[in-house]
């Protein structure tokens, strides 16, 4: 094609949490002039509908995105030739920040538990009203935050540094060196702490599991695991950990044992509860925690699931289940909100175009928890994602998972709702940016609409889908937009779908 | 002041008899001069054809002292020959086509492409291969001696080396520990005047190398190393006398070096009235005049002879460029030895 | 069994090889009559005649390069330097000839040259130097430098049996401090294997030498602390025993390399090189490195002590590593 000399007209950003924008009108076609700041096309974001000027005099060479289409942020939309100079100035246009602050902040959300107690937790979400709003100065997420992304600290820095031996055995294990307790040079993980760590989880885990998988309900699933993301030592935690004291022997608990008073009784925690407990915990402190809600009338996949099923069983030896048809609706959606799909990574955000789906597995009566990764699951249909899920169910169950198989994972579901709860506010795998929640089908009555077009009341097996969200990335308004399509799909799921 | 004694010239037949050289022997040594200065001529021409890598040396003008001191050795007697000693590999027996192997690096030559020039030899003829350092073998060569001594074998043991590196404390050591213990080795020195561009009297202060002999304990004898039977019957001497109990003995023949330093070297530095004066006294010219002379030397038996070296020359040419290069995953073979490499017949 | 000291274990070793091969003879300055600078040839001379314990001049260059040339006559040398420091008096001969001869035209040069090394006495800079790395860089040599009296016996005995010349390293300060069980057969220590001088957990310390006993004291007061020292004794320098540093490293994830010689081009830095490249995903901390500083060996007690490395240097070293 034709040399690549011009300049490109970017989707601009229109505010912080904008992730996209659709074109609504060219001003000028292919082969017209321009001049610098001259309004070239019209576009229509979350925020604010506005004009973009073009950022050089010269002659629209191509146009690469048409009239109606959306696409993200710094997505290329055309081309201009011969153009003179004109440094670009970002779009960076109209004082249209954010509306942030419009929704609710974060409240600390109840670290949620498995199974128990389902508090009927007050929603602390964000209506879902997008756009208007009077733009207010933004808080700048973006100045030099304390935060250093990337690089590890000078020296060691406490839990973020990662010595060789540990980040390989971590690997090997699937376990995220940041949920272990570290005891050396400035609270790191040593190679003991790391295989201390293991062994202990290990027997814990030697009471295999019972649940092969898949039942009619969903597959026992619990919350928020203790991922084991990427094993890169990339600090997760912005402030810096406590410098290091010069080298004492390596003492474990340097706090005073505490003591059981009369009724008491004590029990060491494992290292596998210190890990969940302070992932639980950072992610906490990392993420602003909001959680949406969105109920989903079943009845259509109900029915079609009933009839895959012993296809599916005799033809593939796998179940269609609920959660695959979820899975599959939702990560069909997480291609047009990247976000929901994305990271925060120091004053960056990251986006992706592929989906690696967490699904989070319980491990035998609670004593642990663990998230293997289904990679590329953009690309899996429904019966991909049924086998998929059947998969590393089964091995994670089994331990057999591999380092990759619990690395990466970009976007988490899980299912408290195998216990009969209706509804959760799971907390967030760091680093991610969102975790779906699903939850129990249960019969309700349900208004719906007859065939003459009459309010009736019926029974539908009704399940409530909740997403828990990091509003520093992912706005209430995003996140309502998100939760639509997934119940459509799921309520308007055809027999040939899949 | 010279104190080293001057060897006669070989007068007659009668006296080379009495040297124990025969009619045979005395066509085998003329035989050999003509080799070892067409092998050398031979590689001077590979070389500018771009068949010899790195440089190339000769010992053109030597031909008389390496061969007449090699003849003079005994079947199990060992020596240390130097780059200008093509003569001792020819008469000791290394076949021709080894040597142009190991000038164009092949992988059949002695050292399989490892080293190059002289840097070679044939341990089951009693040779060591040279190093560059020089004079470094002189300590070998000693050492062999003491062998000898120990096990007290009648062998004796030949340390080359020029009249430059004299100079360096290899030889001074070599001497004083053969000359306190009088072992049985010979010191030869290629005086050929020229170290490199550095005439002798910058490399030593007496008039003679030899004159050092009696600092050590032993003979010295200058010889005309242009005269091969002259050569041949001071070694003979110096040999036998070490052999029997005698001590060392340093015999220094004077050549002038006829070429230069290598071959790249076109030595303007040695006045030409040198050149011209030496050639006169051509070891080969010599010896031809005295075999004709003395030895009753007919012109076809010569000629024959001649024919006959160029023959052996050209098929080992051609042999030699049959040999393939080295293959470079033998690199690092034989850093080490192994208790096999033992098997040899020094190694009893 | 018998409990001979270091030095007694080094002549055991000779005598027994000079009994049993007539190959084998001793050269160097002072070995015959006066039986040794530090009479390692004590009355051999009397029991093997003056050519088999031969009193050289001083000139080391003739000694080793005659043993070279001896050697390729089928005998058996072994040379002595009266110190480890003479060697580079020598030192063109063994990495121009020596080492090279078999590689270069297939002759083995089966030499052997002592060398007694190693400082502690106010020795000073000439009699007092380790300078193994210095050969350890040339192929062709071997160099191997005992700890104990068994070790010192028995790799005598494989480097005169060994077809390569090797450098025998015999630290001074070792040889009447230390005693140890010897057998009294004839046996072999191969070349190119390390020892586990000390087996633990939590730290390795890769040494040689004596350097082995002053890790060794440092790893007692570390147990005190509850950190548990492993101790690699290498034996041999070249060619060393790279399996067992790196499967001693996989063990205990963290390593100190200790020698008496110099630091900046020390063999230690060979090692540590070859973990970071070998064993990086083993390391639980960086590799460390305690030795002399880059200064010649002083005389003065007071300065010498601050030369070598102490008890102390690695006890500190080792904490630091085990806490890190």
């Amino acid at each position: 094609m034709a040399t690549d000399t011009g300049v490109d007209v970017v989707m601009p950003q229109m505010g912080v949490s904008v992730s996209e924008g659709t074109i609504t009108k060219w001003l000028k076609r292919e082969g017209e002039h321009v001049e610098a700041d001259e309004p070239l096309l019209e576009i229509s974001t979350d925020k604010v509908d506005t004009e973009v000027p073009s950022p050089a005099s010269g002659t629209v060479t191509r146009i690469l995105v048409q009239e109606g289409t959306t696409v993200d942020v710094g997505t290329p939309l055309a081309l201009i030739g011969d153009s003179l100079a004109a440094p670009a100035d970002e779009p960076t246009a109209p004082p249209e920040p954010e509306q942030a602050a419009a929704e609710q902040p974060a409240e600390p959300e109840p670290p949620v538990s498995p199974p128990a107690s389902a508090e009927p937790v007050q929603e602390a979400v964000a209506p879902p009203p997008p756009s208007p709003a009077p733009p207010e100065p933004e808080l700048p997420p973006v100045s030099p935050a304390p935060a250093e992304p990337t690089a590890a600290p000078e020296s060691v820095n406490g839990k973020t540094f990662v010595s060789p031996v540990v980040a390989r055995i971590a690997s090997e294990h699937g376990v995220d060196p940041q949920t272990v307790p570290g005891t050396g040079r400035g609270g790191r993980v040593t190679k003991r702490d790391i295989l201390d760590f293991i062994e202990s989880g290990e027997r814990a885990l030697a009471a295999v599991p019972e649940t092969p998988a898949p039942s009619p309900t969903l597959p026992p699933v619990s919350v928020t695991p203790p991922p084991a993301s990427t094993a890169a030592p990339t600090p997760r935690v912005p402030q810096a950990a406590p410098p290091s004291s010069p080298a004492a022997p390596p003492a474990p608990s340097p706090a005073p044992a505490p003591v059981a008073a009369g009724g008491e009784t004590l029990e060491p925690m494992s290292a596998m509860r210190r890990g969940i407990a302070e992932h639980m915990r950072r992610s906490l402190d990392t993420s602003a925690h909001v959680t949406s809600a969105i109920e989903v009338d079943m009845s259509k996949v109900v029915g079609i699931r009933a009839k895959l099923k012993s296809e599916y069983q005799s033809t593939y030896g796998v179940n269609p289940t609920y959660l695959a048809f979820i899975a599959r609706a939702a990560v069909t959606t997480l291609g047009e909100y990247p976000y929901v799909n994305g990271e925060i990574r120091g004053d960056m955000i990251v986006t992706r175009g592929y989906v690696n789906l967490g699904i989070a597995v319980e491990l035998a009566d609670g004593k642990g928890l663990i998230v293997p990764v289904v990679r590329n699951a953009e690309g899996l249909n429904l019966l991909g994602m049924a086998r998929a899920i059947a998969d590393v169910a089964a091995r994670a169950r089994s331990k057999q998972l591999t380092p990759d198989d619990v690395a990466g994972g970009t976007f988490t579901i899980t299912n408290p709702g195998g216990y009969g709860t209706f509804h959760g506010t799971p907390v967030i795998s760091q680093p991610q940016a969102a975790i779906l929640g699903t939850y129990a089908l249960v019969k309700r009555p349900w208004v719906v609409t007859d065939e003459l077009g009459e309010d009736v009341i019926a029974i539908r097996p009704i399940m409530n889908l909740t997403l828990t969200y990091d509003h520093r990335l992912v706005d209430g308004a995003l996140a309502g937009r998100f939760l639509r399509p997934p119940p459509e799909r799921l309520q308007t799921w055809g027999e040939t779908d899949y | 002041m010279a104190v080293a004694q001057r060897a006669e010239p070989v007068g007659s037949l009668t006296e080379v008899r009495e040297a124990g050289l025969d009619q045979e022997d005395l066509l085998q040594i003329y035989r050999n001069m003509l080799l070892t200065r067409g092998i050398e001529e031979r590689g001077h021409i590979l070389y500018r054809q771009g068949k010899i890598p790195g440089s190339f040396y000769t010992g053109r003008g030597n031909e008389a002292a390496s061969v007449g001191v090699a003849t003079a050795m005994g079947p199990d007697d060992v020596g240390a020959p130097l780059h200008r000693d093509m003569g001792v590999h020819v008469v000791r027996g290394v076949e021709p086509w080894r040597i142009f192997a190991q000038f164009m690096g092949r992988a059949d030559g002695p050292t399989h492409g490892k080293d190059g020039n002289v840097h070679m030899a044939d341990a089951n003829l009693g040779l060591i291969a040279m190093v560059s350092h020089l004079p470094a073998m002189l300590p070998v060569a000693t050492g062999c001696a003491l062998a000898f001594r120990i096990r007290e074998e009648s062998r004796v043991a030949i340390g080359w080396f020029g009249e430059g590196s004299s100079a360096r404390g290899d030889c001074h050591e070599s001497m004083t520990l053969a000359g306190t213990r009088a072992l049985p080795i010979v010191f030869v020195c290629d005086n050929n005047q020229w170290a490199y561009s550095t005439p002798t009297h910058l490399e030593y202060a007496t008039e003679h190398v030899a004159d050092r002999a009696d600092a050590y304990g032993f003979e010295g004898v200058v010889v005309d190393g242009t005269d091969v039977l002259a050569v041949y019957r001071a070694a003979k001497r110096a040999i036998n006398k070490a052999r029997a109990g005698g001590g060392p003995t340093l015999l220094e023949c004077l050549t002038l070096r006829m070429e230069g330093h290598a071959v790249h070297d076109d030595a303007f530095y040695v006045p030409k009235e040198m050149f011209e004066r030496w050639a006169e006294s051509d070891p080969i010219e010599r010896f031809r005049t005295w075999l004709q002379t003395n030895a009753e030397l007919t012109d076809e038996h010569e000629a024959e002879i001649v024919s006959d070296v160029k023959k052996t020359l050209n098929d080992a040419l051609r042999r030699a460029e049959e040999s393939p290069l080295p293959d470079p995953e033998t690199l690092a073979d034989g850093v080490y030895a192994t208790p096999e490499d033992l098997e040899t017949p020094h190694h009893k | 069994m018998a409990e001979l000291t270091y030095l007694q274990a080094i002549s055991d070793a000779l005598r027994t090889e000079m009994r049993r091969d007539k190959r084998v003879f001793v050269i160097g300055e002072d070995v015959g009559v006066y039986g040794g600078a530090f009479k390692v040839t004590l009355g051999f001379q009397e029991e093997f005649g003056a050519w088999r314990v031969i009193d050289a001049p001083l000139a080391e260059t003739a000694i080793v390069g005659g043993c070279t040339g001896a050697a390729m006559m089928g005998m058996r040398p072994v040379a002595e330097m009266q110190f480890a420091d003479f060697i580079s008096c020598a030192w063109d001969h063994l990495i121009t000839v020596a080492a090279k001869q078999r590689w270069r035209v297939g002759t083995p040069v089966p030499i052997v040259v002592r060398l007694p090394s190693g400082g502690g006495f106010s020795g000073g800079p000439f009699h007092s130097q380790n300078p193994e790395s210095s050969f350890a860089h040339v192929p062709g040599l071997k160099c191997v430098c005992p700890a104990t009296p068994e070790d010192a016996k028995g790799l005598l005995i494989s480097a005169i049996e060994d077809p390569n010349p090797v450098l025998y390293f015999e630290h001074k300060h070792l040889y009447r401090r230390i005693k140890g069980e010897v057998p009294e057969e004839r046996y072999t220590i191969p070349i190119g294997k390390a020892r586990t001088h000390r087996e633990g957990d939590d730290v390795t310390v890769v040494t040689w030498g004596a350097m082995v006993y002053t890790a060794d004291e440092a790893a007692q007061q570390l147990e005190a602390d509850g950190v548990s020292v492993e101790i690699v004794d290498l034996r041999t320098v070249l060619p060393w025993d790279k399996a067992a540093v790196i499967e001693s490293v996989r063990k205990t994830s963290k390593v100190l390399v200790l020698h008496e010689d110099t630091r900046t081009g020390g063999f230690g830095a060979e090692i540590a090189a070859t973990i970071a490249e070998e064993a990086f995903e083993d390391l639980d901390a960086p590799v460390k490195r305690i030795a002399a500083p880059d200064t010649p060996v002083p005389f003065s007690p007071e300065l010498e002590k601050a030369f070598l490395p102490q008890v102390e240097d690695v006890v500190a070293g080792l904490r630091d590593l085990a806490g890190y």
